[in-house]
């Protein structure tokens, strides 16, 4: 991949993503201009420059409602593709994503705890830190228990994924099952997944977490490129391997708590993305990693676009959409790696 | 914290070695009190059956495994004095064999090899190194492929080429003959030669003892985890020591030409 093609995958990935937000923001039950989004943005910053709304709840709408939405679907989606990729690299197999193996629905259990039981000591943070936590510990669970000599085979990697999955759900069943009435109704729309909720402090309690993995996340780059050589070959280029697999998945953990704290499960956005990009700029990380996060924010932003208006009036579950689209993706994968290894016994 | 760049040692001394290095793998006894030194400007052949404690050996001087008895240096300080990548700075490994979980092309994978000196002073010689490791290594035709569309002997001349790449005094090669052709095993070993005689310490896991025999200044000969024999080749070579060492009558006679020991089993 020349500097040249790098620059310009990056640059119509930021372009594409601009474009998406003003788009996004714009459409839904009040629709708004294109240049009345860019006037109210420019106004808030207190450029005297376009037109401002021309709807008397337009202005209203887009702060109170849309932009808050949006920023939140840039951060998940660049969350969520980063981890997948992180992950894919770290488990040496292009299948590895958090919902895939488990730690989404690990980091949903520690969150719906905390819904259920209404502990707010943390503010704002209290979700994502239990998030964080319970992500945590599944993803140290999943990378011991599916690794074996550095690699982690496709077969073990679905399987162990399945078992992590299902106890995570019976944990959520079981909050769900204590709750009440109210906390019962957050915790089955939050477990499809959906940014309905979005709000400037879920924007701004999820940022800290997005903005540090994504910088971990270019740091480890470069090392995460020698850990495809095998966790031997790694070290004796210099790699602290143990070191390095453990950052990795405390930086995974932060990006998919933050995420699956506010929005719920958004599954395969970590398959999807990285998959795609790898195939246009090949599967260097320092390239990959924040093309990712970029494709990630596009991807989201454009399910939850749909979520919001394919059917009127309706706010249909966004982890719905990326499912309908990721599990057939999936499925062509796995078939894909079973060819190329000849079966699997 | 700051990396102490390596400087080279001269010719003909000690640049690697093992004190009384005994290892257990999962219970089994590998390595018993097993010392040897690698001096810089000498190709050392470790050579020896099956299961004799070759590659294990060279795991030891690696730091792949930490040995369960005696001590490893490295460029005069123990092992675990120097930081990984401090240690990458002084030596490379070639490994047998290679997979590799992305599809990177061989000029990825080779310059890979650079990575110990990134955002240090010889950084800049990068380029200049990779290429010389794509020539050296005859790999410069396919250098735009993926790893996984190469034969067997390409792939081991990829991995020979980033471990020369990273440009280390001291050079482990575990077995890099094994999936080569008849050119390309002489290439590696006349290879291996050019490097000592720049005062490089190469030390080579070899099947072929004629390819030890022709190559090496030095022969180690392991036997159940002990070294039997180190010396020069022709004293150490013996029809003697290798149908006890190997169990099957060899024979071994002086080449007419340059008096190097040819070595047959007897059929």
């Amino acid at each position: 991949m020349s500097r040249l093609r790098s620059v310009g995958l990056i640059g119509f990935l930021t372009v594409a993503l601009l474009v998406l937000v003003i788009v996004a923001a714009g459409l839904g039950q009040l629709r708004i201009p294109p240049a009345e989004i860019v006037g109210s943005l420019l106004h808030r910053i207190g450029l005297d420059l376009g037109p401002m709304p021309s709807h008397p709840q337009g202005d209203n709408a887009l702060w109170k409602v849309r932009f808050p939405r949006v920023a939140l679907a840039v951060l998940v989606g660049a969350s969520l593709a980063t981890a997948g990729a992180l992950m894919q690299g770290v488990f040496g197999n292009p299948l590895a994503e958090p919902s895939v193996v488990g730690v989404s629905s690990g980091a949903a259990v520690g969150a719906s705890l905390v819904i259920v039981t209404g502990v707010t000591y943390l503010g704002n943070w209290t979700i994502a830190v239990a998030a964080f936590i319970t992500g945590l510990g599944t993803t140290l669970l999943v990378h011991s228990l599916s690794r074996a000599s550095g690699r982690t085979e496709v077969v073990t990697l679905v399987l162990t994924g399945i078992a992590v999955n299902s106890l995570a759900f019976t944990l959520i069943s079981f909050a769900t099952f204590i709750a009440n009435t109210s906390a019962r109704e957050q915790l089955v729309f939050w477990q499809l997944g959906s940014l309905n909720g979005a709000t400037w402090p879920a924007v701004t309690a999820v940022l800290p977490f997005t903005v540090a993995g994504l910088i971990a996340s270019v740091v480890l780059a470069r090392r995460l490129d020698l850990l495809s050589l095998g966790d031997r070959s790694a070290g004796h280029l210099g790699v602290d391997v143990e070191r390095l697999r453990l950052t990795v998945i405390v930086v995974v953990a932060l990006l998919v708590g933050a995420s699956v704290a506010f929005s719920g499960i958004i599954g395969f956005v970590g398959l999807v993305v990285p998959h795609l990009i790898r195939m246009i700029a090949g599967p260097g990380h320092r390239l990959l990693l924040p093309a990712s996060a970029l494709g990630g924010a596009v991807l989201v932003i454009v399910a939850d676009l749909l979520a919001r208006t394919l059917i009127r009036n309706a706010d249909l579950p966004i982890g719905m959409i990326t499912s309908l689209v990721g599990a057939p993706f999936f499925f062509w994968l796995l078939r894909r790696t079973r060819t190329r290894q000849g079966g699997w016994g | 914290m700051r990396r102490r760049l390596p400087s080279r040692l001269p010719t003909g001394r000690t640049i690697a070695e093992v004190r009384g290095v005994s290892l257990a793998l999962g219970g089994t006894p590998i390595l018993d009190g097993v010392s040897l030194s690698v001096r810089t400007g000498e190709v050392l052949a470790l050579v020896g059956p099956n299961g004799a404690g070759k590659s294990t050996l060279l795991g030891v001087l690696s730091g792949d495994h930490a040995p369960d008895h005696g001590a490893v240096f490295l460029a005069g300080e123990p092992l675990n004095h120097w930081s990984p990548v401090e240690t990458a700075m002084r030596r490379s490994v070639m490994l047998q064999q290679a997979t590799i979980s992305f599809p990177f092309t061989v000029a990825d994978l080779v310059a890979m090899g650079r990575a110990p000196w990134y955002a240090t002073t010889r950084a800049d010689d990068d380029e200049r190194a990779v290429q010389a490791a794509f020539e050296t290594a005859d790999i410069t035709e396919f250098r735009h492929r993926v790893f996984s569309s190469l034969s067997g002997g390409e792939r081991a001349r990829v991995s020979l080429a980033r471990a020369l790449a990273q440009e280390s005094q001291l050079l482990l090669l575990d077995e890099p003959t094994a999936a080569l052709d008849l050119h390309h095993q002489e290439a590696v070993l006349q290879l291996a030669r050019k490097s000592a005689a720049g005062d490089d310490a190469v030390v080579v896991v070899v099947h072929d003892l004629n390819l030890a025999a022709g190559y090496a200044d030095r022969v180690a000969v392991l036997s159940h985890g002990k070294v039997v024999a180190d010396g020069n080749p022709r004293k150490v070579l013996t029809a003697e020591l290798l149908s006890e060492v190997y169990r099957h009558p060899v024979e071994v006679w002086p080449h007419p030409g340059s008096g190097a020991p040819v070595i047959l089993p007897r059929r």
